[in-house]
């Protein structure tokens, strides 16, 4: 067993906190519906990136290759300054929703290189320019650009020309879980000599100022003959010890809002959150505190690099009442056991993703999986958001007789969120999102099974889940409905856990059927509009898939019977059953429970594949599924627009391999009998009686020959099926636009390859053309489900046209490969991802550090979207994972469940450490 | 148009000083100053005074009591 994985052991089986610190600071506090008081919930127009510098946060913080304690009540992160910025660069900066043509994104290279699930090593990188960072010119092109221009990038700008820019590595390394030593390497990629300030920053979150009897705590400057350090001192963290190598000045302030600039109300105190700031960038000597003490303190390192060369500052954060006291650590924290340490960590991480990664993985591969993981794991976030509190602050009190309105989540007021969190991504969606969050998991767990199950169970805790059962969205709108996969997400965890363990964690499964059980029921009774088993649900993640907004009233009046939205119902029935199956092998009590759902399912299953004279979902001259508008005055028609809302039916696919039924044979017989009962449930979808391969059962909305229709269209590449992975939305769209006129206002839905061309839900990500990596991943698990059932017999030809038969096993698979060559280098050496970018595509300091986009162009693969959605984009280290190590005899052997087994028995390989080679360090 | 009765905090842009509202509905003129609600002086509005809200949280920054 690895040095990483007793770690992990340790954490589970003796409590040792090796998690307590890790990078849970965001990236982007400023701008986020926590610290918005606005009246009218402008979040992005209240709270500013120009502010962020001079007003404390309320909620959280942010911070640049950051670390916090779980609880983030201190924080260690970077500052830098070239000598030309107008301010430092304390953090991230990005174009708000309204600034760029495209909603909000950040204007920043920097890249996740490495992580550990314990942190016990983390490596990061930002490229700093050395000339003035261009503020002023990214917001004023982006602004004046349209929605069907790129996006002005920083590239673009010629502030990297001539390599004229700094490589800086952050590095941490963990000597126990509170003793962290930190590595920070600057490079000069430049060619001539350049100078940089280097502020690696310790301060608290702001707690004091908010509450009135909060303990203040305390850094103050404790050098010695011995060396350059800072105590710090909080009541539940404890004193820690900030060492810094080498003689920086220590430059201490308050982390306290400067008033006079943000308010004009004349400071309580001299010493606030941008003093540093303005000692180092306007020489306001009198900023800093001379009594050398605050709650904020920089170690300023001024460092002159020749071009081609680096310098590197190494600081050491440990506690120093804790028993590592005294063991000679801190009289000497830069010896040479801190290289040591160091080398340590390293190869442990190595060693962590050897073991991980399968043999059959080439160099090129095991690098992706291994930074995708790494962007996994540093976008875990301390988010803190206590709904009732943030409400009466806004004189919003929902308890209270006369209040204002709050402009959202009055209705959430339950809610006390302060956890770790895996964020979709650390600036552009640096909140949770209840669907993100369970696709993360299914990555996460690759490298922390135990961190996938908390996650999981977090959202659905009472902090959190709402009294009525509904799942909180995200902040913008905890009300708002995304697709139900939590489901899906526990029991693919459950089996791993299992296949790891031996047993699976029962309790875990249990507690969590409990509350889905809540859960599911909000959706019924909530979203199934006349209890015909048809459900809307909204947008559902997909926003602006539609040829309306979905979310909002219709145009024509009546509603719409979603096909997604009753897809993912019946998908979640499936899931339950899965769960309530497993818990009943050993608890008769869940069997009435399975019972339920395989009704459920079937019910809802046949509304979707509805054969009637009515106008169903399905439309069989097309031979694909549509949503359903229902007009006011009794019409209806199928709102004919190809897209992924058409291929989610098929998703809804589950083989059952019989255990349940054997061990419970009177189930069989009251199962026989509901089917016998209502022969016309199973007359429009799968034959839920008909065995299979191995005499597997299969749950499917589609029965075999509609499978084929519908996979006819998927997987044409004129229609769905791009070079890249399947496309959101039908290329027969490029030419066959879906419009609809609704009183003089025309409606039209285009495949857009690329960006959005509209502001629908906020115009930064576009469900009409181009593909993403969660409905990818959903589409490859029916397929494997498919395949364990109809095994090797079914083929179908792929690419559609193409004449290459193949199973489904094998589609399965292309599919993967066609998603995976998005980040691999081509037979040029080009990533897709990367598009026409020469510096990305070419630069050795570029090109092998690889960015997980928000989603992708339906034609070439490139990035877009938000630049660091490792979130569900990683997804793709667990692809790359799963079919490298499964092979279609172990599906059509032992069923789908055969993963779970490969994922922790497949052989391994030798790979590379990551791409900035561990260089000796310059001191 | 002021809400009454909702505690509230502001501030005069015109003469940059913090302004608290009560549970009363008085309006009050809260100095820089350790003690600050004891120092507090009635405030009056102006139709030139431009009062922009201030989150609830900077309550316990000010020294007010509710």
């Amino acid at each position: 067993m690895t040095a990483e994985r007793n770690r992990l052991d340790a954490i589970r089986t003796q409590n040792v906190s090796w998690k307590l610190w890790g990078p849970y600071l965001s990236e982007r506090q400023w701008g986020t519906v926590r610290e918005d008081y606005s009246e009218g919930g402008d979040a992005w127009n209240y709270f500013t990136h120009d502010q962020a510098r001079s007003r404390a946060y309320r909620w959280g913080e942010d911070g640049l290759a950051g670390l916090s304690d779980d609880q983030q009540r201190m924080c260690f992160a970077l500052a830098l300054w070239n000598g030309k910025d107008p301010i430092l660069k304390e953090r991230l900066f990005g174009l708000t929703n309204s600034e760029s043509n495209h909603g909000e994104d950040v204007k920043e290279y920097y890249f996740y290189l490495d992580s550990t699930p314990t942190h016990s090593y983390l490596k990061f990188l930002y490229k700093y320019p050395q000339a003035a960072f261009p503020y002023e010119d990214l917001v004023k092109t982006n602004s004046h650009r349209g929605r069907h221009e790129f996006e002005y990038e920083l590239l673009d700008t010629g502030v990297f020309d001539e390599d004229r820019y700094f490589d800086v590595f952050v590095e941490y390394a963990k000597a126990g879980p509170e003793d962290i030593l930190m590595e920070i390497r600057v490079h000069n990629r430049g060619p001539e000599p350049a100078e940089i300030h280097l502020l690696p920053t310790l301060w608290f979150r702001n707690q004091w100022s908010w509450h009135g009897n909060a303990d203040r705590p305390g850094l103050r400057d404790v050098s010695s003959s011995v060396g350059c350090a800072v105590e710090a001192d909080e009541a539940k963290l404890g004193r820690y010890r900030l060492s810094c190598a080498g003689e920086p000045a220590l430059l201490f302030t308050e982390n306290e809002t400067n008033t006079q600039r943000i308010f004009g109300v004349e400071n309580r105190t001299s010493y606030v959150k941008d003093s540093i700031n303005d000692y180092i960038v306007q020489g306001v000597g009198h900023a800093i505190n001379p009594a050398r003490c605050g709650t904020k303190v920089a170690a300023c390192y001024r460092l002159m690099v020749p071009p081609g060369a680096a310098e590197v500052v190494r600081l050491r954060l440990a506690r120093i009442d804790s028993p590592d006291e005294g063991n000679g650590r801190l009289a000497e924290p830069f010896g040479p056991e801190f290289d040591e340490l160091f080398q340590a960590r390293r190869k442990e991480a190595d060693d962590f993703y050897r073991e991980l990664t399968p043999r059959t993985l080439n160099d090129d591969e095991a690098n992706v999986m291994r930074q995708a993981l790494a962007g996994m794991l540093w976008s875990k976030q301390f988010y803190h958001y206590d709904v009732d509190k943030w409400l009466e602050e806004r004189g919003s009190d929902p308890f209270k007789p006369i209040r204002k309105a709050a402009p959202r989540n009055e209705h959430w007021h339950h809610m006390y969120n302060g956890d770790v969190i895996s964020m979709p991504d650390k600036w552009e969606y640096p909140w949770y999102a209840a669907w993100d969050l369970a696709f993360h998991v299914l990555a996460l767990t690759l490298v922390d099974t135990d961190f996938g199950k908390q996650q999981l169970k977090l959202m659905l805790r009472e902090r959190y889940l709402h009294p009525n059962g509904q799942i909180p969205a995200y902040e913008w709108n905890f009300g708002d409905v995304n697709p139900p996969v939590h489901a899906w997400s526990t029991i693919f965890t459950y089996r791993l856990d299992k296949a790891q363990g031996g047993e699976g964690d029962r309790e875990w499964l249990k507690s969590c059927f409990q509350k889905l059980l809540l859960n599911f029921t909000w959706w019924v009774n909530r979203k199934d509009r006349f209890g015909k088993n048809v459900f809307e649900g909204g947008f559902l993640g997909l926003d602006n898939i539609g040829v309306f907004d979905r979310s909002a009233p219709l145009p024509t009046g009546g509603h719409l019977e979603q096909a997604d939205g009753t897809a993912w119902m019946a998908l979640y029935c499936q899931n339950m059953l899965e769960i309530a199956s497993e818990l009943a092998m050993t608890d008769p009590d869940y069997v009435d429970m399975s019972l339920k759902f395989v009704e459920h399912f079937l019910w809802i299953a046949s509304s979707l594949g509805h054969l009637g004279d009515d106008t169903g979902m399905w439309d069989e001259e097309d031979g694909f599924f549509y949503d359903v508008l229902r007009l006011p005055d009794g019409r209806s028609q199928r709102l004919k627009v190809r897209s992924m809302v058409g291929l989610l039916p098929l998703c809804a696919a589950t083989t059952f391999e019989g255990k349940l039924l054997r061990k419970y044979p009177e189930m069989g017989e009251r199962l026989n009998w509901f089917l016998a009962s209502r022969p016309e449930l199973s007359q429009a979808i799968h034959d839920p009686a008909q065995p299979g391969h191995r005499g597997r059962r299969l749950g499917a909305i589609l029965d075999e020959q509609r499978l084929r229709r519908v996979l006819t269209k998927m997987l044409d590449e004129n229609e769905f099926l791009s070079e890249y992975g399947i496309r959101s939305l039908s290329r027969f769209h490029a030419d066959h636009p879906y419009v609809m006129h609704v009183d003089g206002q025309e409606y039209r839905v285009t495949y857009l390859p690329a960006e959005s061309d509209s502001g629908m839900f906020g115009g930064n990500s576009n469900w009409r053309g181009p593909i993403w990596m969660p409905v990818n991943g959903l589409i490859i698990r029916a397929l494997l489900q498919y395949f364990s059932y109809y095994g090797d017999t079914f083929q179908i030809e792929c690419p559609t046209g193409s004449g290459r038969m193949m199973n489904l096993f094998e589609v399965a698979r292309e599919i993967s490969r066609r998603l995976s060559r998005i980040f691999l280098k081509d037979e040029q050496g080009r990533r897709p991802v990367y598009g026409g970018s020469r510096k990305f595509q070419e630069d050795p300091h570029w090109r092998d550090c690889v960015l997980f986009y928000e989603y992708f162009h339906g034609d070439n693969g490139a990035g877009l979207g938000a630049s660091h959605q490792t979130g569900w984009t990683g997804i793709i280290a667990r692809l790359l994972h799963l079919f490298a190590t499964l092979h279609p005899s172990d599906i059509l052997n032992d069923g789908t469940s055969a993963y779970a087994e490969a994922h922790f028995h497949a052989p391994k390989v030798d790979i590379p450490t990551t791409p900035e080679p561990h260089s000796p360090s310059i001191t | 148009m002021l809400n009454k009765r909702i505690v509230a905090i502001y501030v005069d842009k015109t003469n940059q000083q913090w302004i608290a509202r009560d549970a009363e509905g008085k309006l009050w003129l809260i100095p820089v100053a350790e003690d600050a609600w004891k120092q507090r002086v009635p405030f009056t509005p102006t139709e030139k005074t431009e009062l922009e809200p201030v989150p609830g949280h900077y309550k316990s920054l000010l020294g007010l009591p509710f």
